[in-house]
């Protein structure tokens, strides 16, 4: 056999680590990498994390609720999902409710370039967490996941306002029932967003079911 | 719910069938045809010495398919062929080794067929062997091997004209060299799909400039949607047109224009938009290099315009008349003919199914323009259009191997290969393999030969060569197996030689021109044309 | 070595030419360690090969045509038809059994002497324990995934102070008519992780083209896999071996490619970019695996210098002629596996998770001012964010043994945010 053993002590500095092998799991490159990203995550006011089981740092949840725009008023919740290929892989992020929004399909997937065709192993948790505050903020109608809403957006962002808001109460817009996701009644009825929506309240109308019995389901309020 | 599935399935979708699935993996890189060559090829190993690494070789064809193979091999099982050939059992011991590989062989793929000689423990008659099997594809033989064999089967070669593939392999060290007979062209090269990319926006032709400019007449007053959206290809397009009104009708070719041309094409993206950029112009300004260019040929296809038809097969040939064709097509335009496909760009489907079909029916057009050339050349009149089809899409990287049959002076090469040893030794890179097959094939009849056989043989060939120390070395090494090989080598050498067969056989992908000398000590291998 | 494998044949004869070789010396093993009557190192290597597909079946060949005695190898999948083109220790009526089973039979029914033990298994099945026995291991994988795994698992099991723990990683790897070679000594040269960025990550369409404006047939066969199987959930998991699965989104594909006048779905191109299919021939991994294997009998015999010290990566290239380029690659100091290797740490078993992460700020190698702590299945405390800190708070009042359970040789990881570029791990002995 050749002889690394006396090769590798001949290249061994003075302050080499030892590595003294136990019989302990040891800590995954994954795990070390999420773990880093946490601590110097930047959450601002508008965002929380929950960890369903906290000794399992790669999965988790993070809260979002807007505190402008046009999804103020809602609380959305993400899942984040860590393979052991992290960061080689992007995490997996889905959006737990079923919301009204162009960049986020019914399924709850999101359409997000960092999420999928330009994630890089330099970015981290954080710059994902900024990027789907971002989506709240500037939905985006060309390209979208949901087509009917950016259509929506591009035709008239007051008709779309309005659209977001009555998803987040758990109405239906275009006949598809959303989750209700409203921290309260209280922004609901906030007269900031009925300020500017004169001219097409028939429509609105139209678009608006009030749909009975979705009110408990699958909203934030509701969990533990 | 399997069921429902099941009868919603019109019978068109029917998967692949169990041969496909079987080759699946292959087919990815050659696809039907390639198979089909493969399947048809009939392969003869003229086996000798340790007899390892053509029967590795031949294992590497059989699995893939090919369609037959005969191996001529008069040795008798011995024990140490059991721990050298895995191809081989201990019931095989005393038996003849050709049979017992075929039959061995042969379990890898009950679709091929294997033949073997001699049918007993007799004398092999090589010449008889030859006349009275049908037309070999390709002869692969190893060494060593008796002159007068090697003699038979280089006429044989020269004859039908059949590649012939040598391969050695001692110890740690092997070669093998590949005589095809004549240039040898290939079309169908596989070059990296990025180089392929052939846009002609500098030659742009009516239908494509009148597409460009619907959509770009009132490019200011476009939508964000509409603005965005406009695929790269009609942007370049519009600012190349801008620019050669400001530049005399050039176009921006040369590097500094390109850079300033780019610049303008960044500057013209809109960012006031909720993605803050334009996904479409950031794609234009990345075009710009590899795509606004002056038409020029490759090397490789004006050696092909160049080559002048030396013999009756090339005279017959369609590659040829075809080429001719190409190159008067060429002459006439200034231009290749366009092989019409379209790299994705963002764009909305509707205008980029569009835009691929004029790129399509302008390829189209320019493969008839071939057609009528070639059918009116003659032996062109019964050109497969098939075939000006895929010469035209590739005729950019057609190439040919084996293109010169001069400039083979041992002394020479080895002169050459010594200079370049100094400049690489200063920069600290490789140092030439030349050596290993001097030494090697300095037994090429001999595979016990001592050192100072060795070096003896060498210097017969280049006077003074044995005594440079890294030829002194490899005589050393090649001594050192006393004709012995090792089982890794020679499956590595198997596998090298047996893609070079495939590549040859298919006509895909380009084989090597002409030998590989492998080093197995410092793991690396170094093209030479010998 | 003259003993006979109890089939009458004589094993000195049979083994003549491999013999001949390695116990003469040549110009470059000068150096090299062989002794006539000394214990013969085929005889003592124990080896394993990991993956018994297109590479292992090649290695298992080639290892036991070696003159390697005792090899085991791992592999969790059965055999398919499509693996029949090359992974030649499987035929027809083996569709179905499993790989490691199968390759490991025919290797002993052919080659008498040798011993292959077959784990069909997954390798994150074993342990160090497990991984200890052998000198050498040898990789014949598809994903990268399990290679990082073997790879960190080897880095992490050299002992200081046991020379045997050290066990040299020979990887092979292949695509088409190219592949490479690579081998690791594992914390002396670069690791596999070190060599990460050699894997490009697969290029992924935006979502959005996807869902709004595919061009190409393979937006319509990504949107049948992602979108639309997610919103019909036509079975209850996605198979991707199962051809049912593959024709039902063939078919949506199809439909969609039919809708947007796109050309070219096919059910071999639903196939390949649904699986990631990677073009795969025998010849290619003949050349892979008998590079690696030569590898494995110079590191075992010193009969040549290996790839290692020096030059660690041959890459090969056959589609345009013949090309290799073997070269050294380098060591990252950042690397995650092997650019941070525990360290010990002394601590006593009674202090409370608060003096321990106290401790830091005043240990000089560290200076930590907010360190988060964890061990591999237990967060201890974190910093932030502040649901996790939380939650972990009530941790730090207790102590190290009694109350978190941590033992001795308990390998923590450290975080802290002053330094990004920075993590520690410690190995925890009790003082």
């Amino acid at each position: 056999m050749l002889k690394i053993w006396s090769m590798k002590k001949e290249q061994q500095k003075a302050d080499n680590a030892d590595a003294a092998a136990g019989k302990k799991k040891k800590v995954t490159a994954a795990q070390l990498r999420v773990q880093k990203d946490l601590s110097e995550l930047s959450l601002g006011s508008t965002m929380k994390t929950e960890f369903p089981d906290p000794d399992d740092i790669l999965n988790f949840v993070l809260a979002i609720t807007p505190d402008e725009g046009l999804y103020n008023g809602g609380r959305f919740t993400f899942t984040f999902n860590m393979s052991q290929n992290y960061p080689h892989e992007p995490p997996k992020v889905r959006c737990q409710q079923k919301i009204y929004h162009p960049n986020i399909d019914l399924e709850g997937k999101v359409c997000l370039n960092i999420l999928r065709e330009d994630w890089k192993p330099v970015l981290n948790l954080n710059a994902v967490i900024v990027g789907l505050q971002f989506l709240f903020l500037e939905p985006n109608a060309s390209d979208p996941l949901n087509k009917e809403a950016a259509e929506d957006l591009r035709q008239s962002r007051d008709n779309f306002r309005r659209n977001v808001k009555t998803s987040m109460g758990g109405g239906s817009v275009k006949g598809n029932p959303y989750d209700r996701v409203l921290v309260n009644h209280h922004s609901y009825f906030h007269p900031y967003y009925d300020q500017r929506g004169g001219s097409s309240a028939g429509q609105e109308g139209k678009d608006f079911e009030e749909h009975q019995g979705r009110q408990d389901q699958g909203t934030v309020e509701g969990r533990g | 719910m399997t069921e429902i599935v099941m009868t919603q399935t019109p019978p068109i979708l029917h998967g692949p069938s169990e041969k496909e699935k079987k080759y699946d993996r292959q087919l990815r890189l050659w696809a039907a045809s390639g198979q089909a060559a493969l399947e048809s090829a009939n392969i003869l190993l003229v086996n000798s010495g340790t007899g390892t690494v053509g029967i590795e070789t031949l294992k590497n064809l059989v699995l893939p398919g090919i369609g037959r193979f005969t191996i001529v091999d008069d040795a008798v099982v011995d024990e140490p062929d059991l721990g050298v050939n895995f191809f081989l059992d201990e019931s095989c011991l005393g038996k003849l080794r050709s049979q017992c590989c075929t039959q061995l062989l042969q379990e890898l793929n009950p679709e091929v067929k294997g033949d073997c000689y001699p049918k007993s423990k007799a004398a092999v008659d090589l010449n008889n062997i030859l006349t009275t099997s049908p037309t070999f594809t390709l002869i692969m033989y190893t060494m060593p091997i008796k002159p007068e064999d090697l003699a038979t089967l280089e006429a044989y070669g020269r004859q039908h004209c059949t590649p012939l593939v040598s391969i050695h392999t001692a110890g740690f060290y092997s070669y093998f060299r590949i005589s095809l007979p004549g240039a040898f062209p290939i079309v169908d090269t596989h070059p990296d799909a990025e180089k392929t990319v052939d846009l002609r926006l500098t030659q742009p032709w009516p239908e494509l400039v009148q597409f460009a400019e619907e959509m770009t007449q009132d490019i200011e007053s476009l939508d964000d949607h509409a603005h965005g959206h406009l695929p790269y290809v009609v942007i370049l397009l519009y600012y190349l047109g801008k620019w050669r009104d400001a530049h005399n009708g050039a176009n921006p070719t040369e590097y500094k224009a390109k850079v300033e041309f780019r610049k303008t094409v960044a500057d013209a993206a809109r960012t006031d938009n909720p993605e803050g950029g334009e996904e479409n112009f950031q794609e234009a300004v990345a075009a710009v290099n590899r795509s606004v260019k002056a038409q020029s040929l490759e090397p490789t296809l004006r050696e092909v315009f160049d080559h002048e038809l030396s013999n009756e097969a090339e005279l017959r040939s369609s590659f040829w008349v075809i080429a001719n064709a190409v190159k008067k097509f060429h002459d006439k335009h200034g231009a290749l003919p366009l092989p019409g496909s379209l790299p994705d760009m963002k764009a909305e489907s509707k205008v980029y199914v569009k835009l691929q079909s004029i790129y399509k029916a302008k390829a189209r057009k320019d493969v008839s323009e071939v057609l009528e050339t070639a059918r009116a050349m003659a032996g062109g009149e019964d050109v497969d259009p098939a075939e000006v089809e895929m010469f035209c899409k590739n005729a950019s990287f057609v190439k040919l191997v084996n293109a010169t049959t001069d400039g083979r002076d041992l002394s020479k090469i080895y002169d050459s290969e010594k200079a370049n040893d100094e400049l690489a030794e200063a920069v600290g890179m490789p140092l030439s393999l030349m050596p290993i097959y001097l030494a090697l094939s300095a037994t090429s009849h001999n595979a016990a030969a001592t050192i100072d056989e060795i070096k003896a043989e060498v210097s017969r060939r280049i006077p003074g060569a044995a005594d440079d120390m890294r030829v002194l070395q490899a005589a050393q090494e090649v001594a050192r197996a006393a004709g012995g090989e090792l089982h890794d080598l020679s499956a590595v050498i198997g596998g090298m030689v047996a893609q070079e067969v495939i590549k040859i056989i298919t006509k895909q992908y380009i084989p090597i021109d002409n030998t590989c000398i492998f080093d197995g000590i410092s793991s690396r291998c170094q093209a030479l044309r010998l | 070595m003259a003993v006979d494998a109890g089939v009458g044949i004589n094993e000195a004869n049979r083994w003549r030419y491999l013999n001949h070789i390695r116990k003469t010396k040549g110009p470059f093993n000068e150096d090299a360690e062989i002794s006539e009557d000394g214990p013969d190192p085929l005889q003592q290597s124990k080896i394993l090969v990991i993956g018994a597909g297109g590479l292992g079946c090649e290695m298992l060949k080639n290892l036991a045509m070696s003159g390697f005695k005792d090899i085991h190898v791992i592999d969790m999948d059965t055999i398919d038809i499509s693996n029949l083109n090359r992974q030649f220790l499987f035929r027809q009526h083996d569709v179905g059994k499993s790989k490691a089973e199968v390759a490991s039979a025919f290797v002993m029914k052919r080659v008498k002497g040798v011993k292959i033990t077959p784990h069909n298994c997954k390798i994150q099945d074993f342990d160090e324990d497990f991984y200890k026995q052998f000198q050498i291991v040898i990789c014949g994988l598809d994903s990268i995934e399990a290679r990082r795994w073997i790879n960190a698992t080897l880095v992490n099991m050299v002992d200081d102070e046991d020379p045997d723990s050290l066990k040299p990683l020979i990887d092979g790897g292949t695509e088409g008519f190219k592949g490479q070679t690579r081998v690791v000594f594992p914390t002396i040269t670069p690791c596999i992780e070190c060599q990460l960025d050699l894997y490009a990550p697969r290029a992924a369409v935006p979502l959005c083209t996807l869902a709004t404006i595919p061009r190409q047939p393979e937006h319509c066969i990504e949107w049948a896999h992602i979108i639309a199987w997610d919103q019909e959930k036509p079975f209850p998991s996605l198979d991707k071996d199962d051809p049912e699965h593959i024709t039902w989104l063939y078919e949506k594909a199809l439909n969609r490619a039919q809708e947007f006048n796109i050309p070219g779905v096919t059910y071999s191109l639903t196939q390949g970019t649904v699986k990631n299919i990677i073009p795969a021939i025998a010849s290619t991994n003949a050349i892979i695996a008998g590079s690696c294997c030569l590898e494995a009998l110079k590191i075992a015999t010193q009969a040549a210098p290996s790839l290692g010290f020096n030059d660690n990566f041959m890459s090969y290239d056959g589609t345009e002629g013949v090309y290799t380029n073997t070269f050294k690659y380098e060591k990252k100091d950042d690397c995650a596996v092997c650019g941070s290797l525990a360290k010990p740490l002394k601590v006593d078993p009674n202090w409370t998770l608060r003096e321990l992460l106290e401790s830091f700020a005043t240990n000089a190698a560290a200076q930590l001012k907010k360190p988060s702590i964890r061990t591999e299945e237990k967060t201890l405390y974190m910093q932030f964010p502040p649901s996790l800190e939380e939650t972990t708070r009530p941790n730090l009042d207790k102590k190290l043994r009694d109350g978190l359970g941590l033992v001795e040789k308990q390998e923590i990881a450290v975080t802290d945010p002053a330094f990004p570029l920075l993590s520690f791990k410690f190995i925890l002995r009790f003082s």
